[in-house]
């Protein structure tokens, strides 16, 4: 009994001290990390001191000591990645004493891993950011280190070379925290429609509300197989919106039913439950009852475009920017020469095109990064040097790659076998316009990015950091109700449209969408303030 | 009395033979699907949808997979690799735990066994697991990090301790040891030839969360050349996934030729055929091998 008693007592008692060396240890690391922060921007003050003394140093940085530089993007890596991280290395030890370890995440949950390479205090030195991976929250946490001193010290050429207003764009409370991508590209969407069966019907090219109906009436008497329309669950009402209003951004929508007009962008509104909205509303029913789509659209799950590109369909509203059309007629024409296509991007009604955001391809430095500034120094190299820039945008000239005509690149292979496809490495952030090869069917889409040019007017909406936490429950709660009431609206499937959006409307409100409008639109106007619109 | 019993049996042997043929026709459907799937052409599948017998015929997604199989080759031989690695290791490390923590005559056996299933309880988390591993042991891109992580389950560990706790009787040590056979001897040639059905369990599960694990490369491989097999499938899938969500509004673009939809079948089919085959073959020795310890304990 005894026995039994004292082994009890030593259970508890390892128990007990199990818990508070958990708690001991946690603790313990938590002060290590603080310590080695704060020796960490002491070594950068050290180290800025020594290299203002030494200036003859390449990028006036200390690269006294040999280092291995860890860069991580996003996607796949291509298959010849080894073999060009020698040829960068090769260049990289000779410039700047440091080596390059690529990284990729591939696409699989690169959300989580993203959040774990920032949140672990792994040593990262590079890392892309946008937008889309949420580099403003990120920013505001305080994952990335501030480079704004850093910069004309280290990677000096780089910040000349990346224009003012952009470094002003990607700037999250006054500071800026990653390294834009200075190419100019529009990512707005357009009409994709079949131009050849319009010559054969001799319909109207569809580029207004009137002549798309036209066109679609056309090829439904026509064309009884055909699908007209290909979106699928609704996704049309995105692009009505570009084709008819001023609206403010250029592709997808701008969330809970809100919108504002590029011209007065402090007016802001509610589109949701609006006279407009009815109106599109009673537009959709009638297409619906005309047949534009099949009955089960809701439960279609194949992606609009490769309805469209298969022939079931006759034009797509919504997704086909500049470049993925151009994609589309560079593979049609390989499977159906006979077919033409035609497009009619919505810059064109509204009357001015934005090119993407500076936000919206970059790289930071994580605060975890040893080697802040050989990182910045490396990726000076990266973007301003044209040996390291094409290697890793077009891979080995004459084994990847050839330059045809003096201007056109040229893949050796096809995609399927090349070891280093144009752009392998997802390179987007470290295009520079200076160096940059097109393939030749590429040239269409410059032609179309030149016209965009003659009427860009700056994005301002992408921009935005939205910051949700003080409504999320509301937020899950109205993407319920917009689910249930209003796709079915979207899609035609309620006879009683009027009766159908007030049903609509009274259960968003009930969800809290009064509180999300007021809360969005509060932090939009601030966000207005500070960009001095 | 006989005959109406004979009439009970037939009447329950055919609905029992009805209801499990309705069952495994389902259960076959979607396979059948995955069949004609693969083998019909991409463009047909998008316009017209699945069918049970291909429309247009084709085996472009075939010929996509073996014109370059090095990397899904590749990943065969790594999941192959780190199961059979995996389940032989983590079957000894296991037994052997399981037969020291059931020995009576083993002082402290009560404080490991709290420390085992303390684990079951309170876990760490995903992020300190991931510090733990990427940081401290440095364990990312190498083959052990596949490996290391499975093999020690509790839950393996409890049902292996139960199973040599039931299968062989005490006294069996006792006269073992009488007999002149050391610690080890005892494990080797009397506990593990007595709990062979609790070991064949235990290796089927060990085997099974090797061969179906994705989780870890995903995690901690950056090298393409190591990825598993069912990582491999899955990443390619996901690949697809982020393109049709992405491209639109962001204007990405992969250079990567992405699957088409009969590929993807192809490709599963593939990927799961000779483990449909394999199945069959191991299973009988599975049953051989419970029944023959059973007899025997």
């Amino acid at each position: 009994m005894v026995k039994r008693r004292i082994i009890s007592v030593c259970m508890i008692m390892t128990l007990a001290a199990s818990m508070l060396a958990g708690c001991g240890g946690s603790k313990e690391k938590d002060a290590g990390n603080t310590t080695t922060d704060s020796t960490q921007t002491k070594d950068n003050g050290t180290a800025a001191n020594t290299s203002d003394s030494k200036d003859n140093k390449p990028g006036g940085i200390d690269t006294s000591e040999k280092v291995e530089l860890q860069f991580y993007m996003l996607g796949d890596a291509p298959k010849d990645l080894p073999i060009i991280q020698e040829e960068i290395n090769k260049l990289a030890t000779a410039d700047l004493n440091a080596t390059v370890k690529f990284n990729f995440t591939t696409w699989t949950d690169w959300e989580q891993k993203y959040k774990l390479l920032l949140s672990s205090g792994q040593p990262i030195d590079l890392i892309f950011t946008a937008d889309w991976t949420q580099y403003q929250s990120y920013a505001k946490k305080g994952a990335f280190l501030p480079l704004d001193d850093l910069l004309p010290k280290a990677a000096p050429k780089l910040n000349e070379f990346v224009p003012k207003d952009m470094w002003e764009g990607v700037k999250v409370d006054k500071k800026i925290y990653t390294v834009p991508a200075t190419w100019k590209e529009y990512v707005n969407e357009g009409i994709a429609y079949r131009e050849d069966l319009r010559k054969k019907y001799n319909l109207p090219k569809p580029e207004s509300i009137e002549t798309l109906e036209q066109y679609l009436d056309g090829i439904r008497k026509n064309e009884p197989n055909m699908l007209p329309l290909a979106d699928n669950q609704g996704y049309q009402t995105d692009a009505i919106l570009q084709l008819t209003t001023k609206i403010i951004n250029s592709s997808g929508n701008i969330p809970y039913g809100q919108i504002m007009m590029y011209d007065t962008p402090r007016d802001i509104t509610s589109y949701w439950g609006s006279p407009k909205h009815l109106e599109d509303l009673k537009m959709y029913k009638r297409w619906a009852d005309k047949g534009y789509w099949p009955k089960n659209v809701l439960n279609v799950k194949d992606s609009a475009h490769d309805v469209f590109a298969s022939g079931k369909a006759a034009a797509v509203l919504g997704g086909e920017n500049p470049n993925r059309f151009n994609d589309s007629v560079i593979k049609i024409k390989s499977t159906h020469p006979d077919w033409e296509l035609g497009y009619f991007p919505y810059p064109n009604a509204k009357g001015f095109a934005s090119p993407v955001h500076p936000i919206h391809n970059g790289f930071a430095i994580p605060r975890s990064s040893k080697h802040p500034e050989r990182a910045l120094a490396f990726y000076e190299k990266l973007v301003t040097d044209k040996k390291y820039n094409w290697l890793t945008q077009y891979g080995i000239e004459g084994k990847n790659f050839e330059v045809e005509d003096g201007k056109y690149y040229k893949m050796i292979g096809d995609s399927q076998s090349s070891g280093f496809p144009r752009e392998g490495m997802q390179s987007w952030a470290w295009r520079n316009p200076e160096f940059m090869l097109f393939d030749k069917s590429f040239d269409s889409v410059l032609a179309m990015f030149k016209e965009f040019d003659k009427v860009a007017r700056p994005e301002i909406f992408q921009g935005f950091p939205e910051d949700w936490t003080p409504y999320q429950a509301e937020k899950a709660a109205v993407l319920q109700v917009e689910k249930q009431y209003l796709y079915p609206l979207n899609v035609g499937l309620v006879s009683d449209v009027e009766g159908g959006l007030k049903l609509f409307m009274e259960k968003a409100k009930q969800a809290g969408l009064d509180k999300i409008q007021a809360e969005y639109k509060k932090q939009w106007l601030k966000y207005m303030d500070d960009i001095g619109k | 009395m006989k005959d109406n019993n004979a009439g009970m049996s037939l009447l329950f042997k055919t609905s029992a033979y009805l209801i499990i043929m309705l069952f495994s026709l389902a259960c076959l459907f979607p396979f059948l699907l995955m069949i004609s799937g693969s083998l019909t052409s991409n463009e047909s599948i998008i316009r017209d949808g699945f069918h049970l017998i291909p429309k247009v015929f084709s085996l472009e997604g075939y010929k996509m997979i073996f014109t370059f199989p090095d990397q899904l080759l590749k990943a065969y031989g790594v999941t192959i690799f780190v199961t059979v690695v995996g389940t032989v290791t983590g079957l000894f490390l296991i037994t052997m735990t399981g037969y020291v923590l059931q020995r009576k005559d083993f002082k402290y056996r009560n404080k490991f066994s709290f420390f085992i299933y303390f684990t079951t309880l309170f876990g760490g988390g995903l992020v300190p697991w991931y510090i733990m591993i990427t940081k401290y042991f440095n364990l990312s891109d190498t083959y052990a990090v596949l490996i290391l992580p499975g093999l020690m389950t509790p839950f393996l560990i409890i049902l292996m301790k139960n199973f040599i706790k039931s299968a062989v009787p005490e006294e069996l040590f006792e006269s073992a040891k009488i007999d002149g056979a050391g610690d080890f001897k005892i494990y080797y040639s009397i506990v593990l030839k007595l709990s062979m059905p609790g070991v064949a369990t235990v290796g089927l599960f060990l085997a099974l969360t090797y061969w179906n694990d994705w989780f870890l490369s995903s995690l901690f491989i950056n090298d393409t050349s190591m990825y598993q097999l069912q990582y491999y499938l899955y990443n390619t899938v996901n690949t697809m996934l982020f393109l049709s969500q992405m491209a639109t509004g962001t204007g990405v673009t992969l250079a990567k030729e992405i699957p088409t939809e009969s590929t993807k079948m192809a490709m599963a089919l593939v990927v799961t055929g000779p483990i449909v085959f394999l199945y069959p073959f191991v299973q009988r020795y599975f049953v051989k091998g419970l029944t023959i310890g059973a007899v025997k304990g």
